[in-house]
């Protein structure tokens, strides 16, 4: 080996506890970007993969009679149509202990030659016999449930009926089943009679046999085949075209995953800094070296290459740790990622790219970073270097502004030295400045994002000011039963309200939805209410709430809003009939699907359901889960007592319940990346200061040989870290907020259909001043207390 | 490059030194002129700030002259470039310094064979052997595996001038050598330079040890930047 190549070993290794958190700082940024990219690369895929292989249908239509065999068989014949089939979609309820919950019950034609949203048979019957159903695999859990168990179901029309679950299936297009905390069953036509409920077939679905992933061709199509409906005289009341190829979560997936990807890069370019901070002090240190290099025979190439080998081991080394460790964790990942998605994961394979780019990153980012001091530290004149001292004799005049600031009379001595010195390497002061700038401001964005997570779950509660949400079969007179609710002990109120699902109606043109299959994702619905209300409660953004009972007013939620603005009118459509609506108001509302809130008079006039109601919303005094699981209970008897039959009852910790569970994996992942970034951070701290103390103990002889006892040095050199401590929090601080207000707004949107509010978390921001202060103060004391404990004369004498 | 060895091996002509400073141009050397010849052993002396380092500097081709030429070995030194300078220096001149300045990670036989390895002198194979011989003409052979801080400074300095003649220079130069060194080991340094000059090697070495100017037959006294007592041949 080249004697020039031993000489970067032994300096490697010589300095081997500075050099390995070298190594920690970069790995920790290829590991992020590793887990990060190798999870998403396979999710990606899987996700992909998963939903189509269950032939989503490109639409579906909901018509208003029961469709025929003949008619399905038609439909086939239409030119551009490779598939149809028809289906239907209850929503029921089945008993777990003593509590319903929601049950989407799937009505099949043909289990053997299912044609769209295939589920994929797990164990069990692939057929259900008449009297059982095949259950989704994640609805086991919400059933409390297993193969062969009988489920007690009941059925908007029908009596409750134990149904055997005699067989799972797996339907990748489905949320899992305890994130929506609701079942999914897949019965057959016969079945669904025998739960009481005489409706037939109601749903046309439809495969496009050209440009299946254009929704502009499908909507198209399925126009068309509307029309043709229609004129067969099959009245289609809503087209449901959900964005074609496109899992229900995919864009949420690909919107949280590309923060995550930014802020693994981000772990990365704060390690590349440190490495910067690190190579310019290293070349500093070994600027007499160069110098001597120089003299016996080294060029400026040579020594460059010296320094950039002495990178790239560094690098190769993190290299070495990071990437097996981050295909570990990247599996950890997907895993969870793929229980939250609820996807089969059918190759494990890491696209080989993820290497690459952690190869590439981990070696080019640092490298560029160290660029700028090893080139400026080879090309130094020998003269130069051998002439150098360490660290800079000069002292700027533009530095006065600090002399004079320091010169303050409340100072003490050892202060005003230690403001100088902060001062003193601007170049150094600014990049461990901007380390810990956004090392801090990240981490405390991630506890802040956090926070304000937890807030806006808490917001459901304040905004929904009630306890249960109760939907009734049909329309029901509900007066005396709304009477007698109220004199419930415990009930604070008690309100009638109704639903429906609606569309914005345009000229010509039928109802075009993107609701999947599912009935929740990107669904709209019209909620008619009494006005006032006492019992919701949302944020108003802009314009007003319902005033007045009797106007054709709507306030529509953040996510109906769209392009359309106060004084608008729009059209909307339920049950084929199209209404106009005067918009006085848009409101922000957690938690909610699209949504146009309206007054309960005009819609039942609309309806023709005056004096009746769709809905009921009670709330308790005691807004406990535990009193809320109880009363709702006592309410479901009253109403079976009074011959209401309930479609399904949704209660408000419920809600709250799902949408935690739906981002719970991610909101962690959030705080793993903070943790990481703080680590990062921390270790740029230790290392640039106890590296600013090395390279002064030369000046600490000369302060010691003058009369300074190791106490005054060790102050000075405590009080220089807290200095740059101190600062970098405020502009950490700074920083946290603009990062919380756009990632609250991201995720937000994701999670709660509405952005975070800005939550500043107290706990993120004294976690940060603690461990920055404890950090710093022990990242200088170590090497303080090693430069005290060399004799003054070996210090004069240190190089 | 001119590659013929003259009997005159280093000649400076009217050679300037400024430096810029707050109060004006400082003149570190003033119009020197002087001529070495192979084989000789130079000392410079002078007091502090006189420009005995500034003069070596410019001999070794770590600073450059304001005006003037420098002409080592047939070589216009003034004339290369930072790159080529490095190359040639590594070659025909070694230093000496006044602090050893071994590079400390390496052991006293890597820091001989370094110079070798920067300017691809000699086969590789026969690198350590060369090192190995320059130890034992230094008397530090058994030394030869240890790193730098495991040496008294005798033994650095002596492993110091087997680096300076690792690829056989014909020139060197050595800065305050026993500065830093007790009276009987730099009798013993000097008697070194004195054996390599009369092996043909030409040494000039700055020194204020007024007790061991028997060594020197050629001495140049330097005074506010100017040769004031030369006899050396000019």
């Amino acid at each position: 080996m080249k004697t020039r190549y031993i000489k970067v070993i032994r300096d490697l290794t010589s300095d081997y506890s500075k050099n390995i958190m070298l190594i920690v700082a970069i790995a920790l940024g290829v590991f992020g970007i590793g887990a990060i990219l190798g999870g998403y690369s396979v999710i990606k895929r899987e996700m992909t993969g998963n939903y189509l292989s269950t032939t989503p249908a490109s639409a579906t239509l909901e018509l208003e009679k029961e469709i025929s065999k003949g008619l399905v068989d038609s439909v086939r014949k239409i030119p551009g149509i490779k598939e149809a089939e028809r289906h239907a979609t209850v929503t029921a309820r089945m008993k777990v202990g003593d509590k319903w919950f929601p049950l989407l019950l799937f009505v099949i034609d043909d289990f053997k030659e299912k044609r769209t949203n295939k589920p994929h048979p797990l164990s069990g019957e692939t057929e259900p016999s008449p009297g059982s159903m095949l259950a989704e695999r994640t609805a086991l859990i919400v059933m409390n449930a297993k193969e062969g168990d009988d489920l007690l179901v009941k059925t908007p029309h029908g009596d409750p009926m134990k149904i055997k679950l005699s067989g799972t299936v797996h339907d990748p297009g489905l949320a899992p089943a305890w994130q929506e905390q609701a079942g999914y069953g897949y019965i057959s036509l016969e079945t669904l009679h025998a739960l009481g409920e005489m409706q037939g077939f109601d749903q046309l679905r439809i495969l496009v046999s050209e440009q299946p992933y254009s929704r502009d061709h499908i909507m198209e199509q399925a126009q068309v085949v509307a029309r043709q409906l229609e004129r067969a005289g099959y009245a289609v009341h809503e087209i449901q075209v959900p964005s074609p190829g496109k899992h229900p979560h995919q864009s949420q997936m690909n919107a949280v995953m590309s923060i995550f990807i930014v802020f693994s890069f981000m772990i990365l370019v704060l390690g590349s800094i440190l490495v910067a901070t690190s190579m310019a002090t290293l070349m500093v240190k070994q600027v007499r070296q160069i110098g001597v290099m120089k003299t016996i025979g080294a060029n400026s190439v040579q020594i460059m290459s010296l320094y950039a080998w002495m990178m790239v081991s560094l690098c190769v080394l993190a290299l070495m740790v990071a990437i097996p460790l981050s295909r570990w964790a990247a599996a950890g990942f997907y895993r969870q990622l793929a229980v939250l998605l609820n996807l089969e994961i059918n190759n494990d394979s890491i696209p080989y790219a993820v290497a690459m780019i952690q190869l590439g990153s981990g070696l080019i980012i640092p490298l560029l970073a160290a660029a700028v001091p090893v080139i400026r530290g080879s090309r130094i004149s020998v003269k130069n270097a051998l002439d150098n001292y360490g660290v800079s004799k000069k002292y700027s005049a533009t530095n006065s502004w600090i002399v004079r600031f320091s010169q303050l009379n409340f100072f003490s001595e050892t202060f005003r030295l230690a403001i100088r010195n902060v001062f003193r390497q601007r170049s150094r002061l600014v990049m461990t400045l901007g380390l810990l700038a956004a090392g801090g401001a990240m981490f405390m964005t991630a506890l802040n994002v956090s926070e304000a997570w937890e807030t806006n779950l808490k917001r459901i509660y304040t905004q929904r000011l009630y306890d249960l949400e109760v939907h009734l079969n049909n329309f029901t007179p509900i007066d005396s039963t709304v009477r007698k609710i109220n004199a419930i002990h415990g009930v604070r109120a008690v309100e009638a309200w109704s639903s429906s699902p609606t569309s914005i109606s345009k000229e010509n043109a039928l109802n075009i939805t993107g609701t999947y299959p599912d009935k929740g994702h990107a669904s709209f619905s019209m909620l008619a209410l009494p006005v006032p209300t006492q019992l919701l409660n949302p944020t108003i953004v802009e314009g007003e709430w319902l005033h007045d009972p009797t106007a054709h007013d709507v306030v529509l939620n953040q996510s109906a809003r769209g392009l359309l603005k106060i004084g608008d009118e729009v059209s909307l459509a339920i049950e084929e009939k199209v209404s106009t609506w005067k918009v006085i108001g848009f409101v922000e509302d957690v938690g909610s699907h699209a949504t146009a809130y309206v007054s309960l008079q005009p819609f039942s006039t609309l309806t023709n359901t005056t004096g009746q109601a769709e809905m009921l919303r009670i709330s308790y005094l005691d807004r406990s889960k535990e009193n809320a699981m109880r009363k709702n209970v006592e309410i479901e008897k009253l109403l079976e007592k009074e011959n209401i039959t309930i479609s399904s009852t949704v209660p408000v910790w419920l809600l709250r319940n799902a949408i935690a569970a739906h981002m719970k994996v991610l909101v962690n992942s959030l705080l793993a990346m903070a943790l990481l970034m703080a680590l990062v951070g921390t270790i740029g701290l230790v290392s640039t200061m106890s590296m600013s103390v090395l390279e002064r103990t030369r000046e600490i002889g000369v302060m010691r040989a003058i009369g300074a006892t190791p106490a005054k040095i060790r102050n000075l050199i405590v009080w220089e870290g807290l200095l740059i401590g101190t600062i970098s929090i405020f502009l950490a601080f700074a920083l946290s907020v603009v990062l919380s207000a756009y990632l609250g707004r991201v995720i937000g949107d994701m999670a709660f259909r509405t952005p975070l509010s800005l939550t500043l978390s107290a706990f993120a921001l004294t976690t940060w001043i603690a461990t920055i202060f404890v950090v710093a103060y022990v990242a200088v004391l170590l090497p303080a207390r090693r430069a005290n404990r060399i004799s003054t004369r070996e210090a004069l004498a240190y190089e | 490059m001119h590659t013929e060895q003259p009997k005159r091996l280093i000649e400076l002509s009217h050679v300037t030194k400024s430096f810029p400073s707050v109060s004006g141009n400082f003149q570190a050397l003033k119009n020197v002129s002087l001529k070495i010849e192979k084989g000789q052993l130079v000392a410079v002396t002078g007091k502090s700030g006189s420009g005995k380092s500034t003069l070596l500097n410019i001999i070794a081709g770590i600073d450059k002259p304001t005006e003037g030429q420098v002409t080592i070995n047939g070589v216009r030194v003034d004339k290369l470039s930072e790159s080529e300078l490095a190359t040639w220096r590594g070659k025909n001149i070694g230093v000496v310094f006044q602090f050893f300045q071994l590079l400390p990670t390496l052991t006293v036989i890597e820091n001989i064979m370094l110079p070798m390895d920067f300017c691809n002198r000699y086969p590789k194979n026969e690198r350590r052997a060369r090192a190995l011989a320059l130890l034992e003409q230094v008397n530090i052979k058994e030394q030869a595996d240890k790193l730098p801080s495991a040496l008294s400074g005798g033994q650095q300095q002596r492993a110091a001038i087997a680096r300076a003649l690792a690829n056989d220079p014909p020139v060197i130069i050595a800065d305050e050598p026993t500065g830093n060194l007790d009276s009987q080991t730099s009798a013993a340094i000097f008697e070194l330079f004195a054996a390599l000059a009369r092996s043909e090697k030409t040494v000039i070495v700055v020194t204020h040890e007024k007790d061991f100017a028997d060594y020197f037959k050629d001495v140049i006294v330097i005074a506010d930047g100017a040769i004031t007592n030369e006899t050396v041949p000019a």
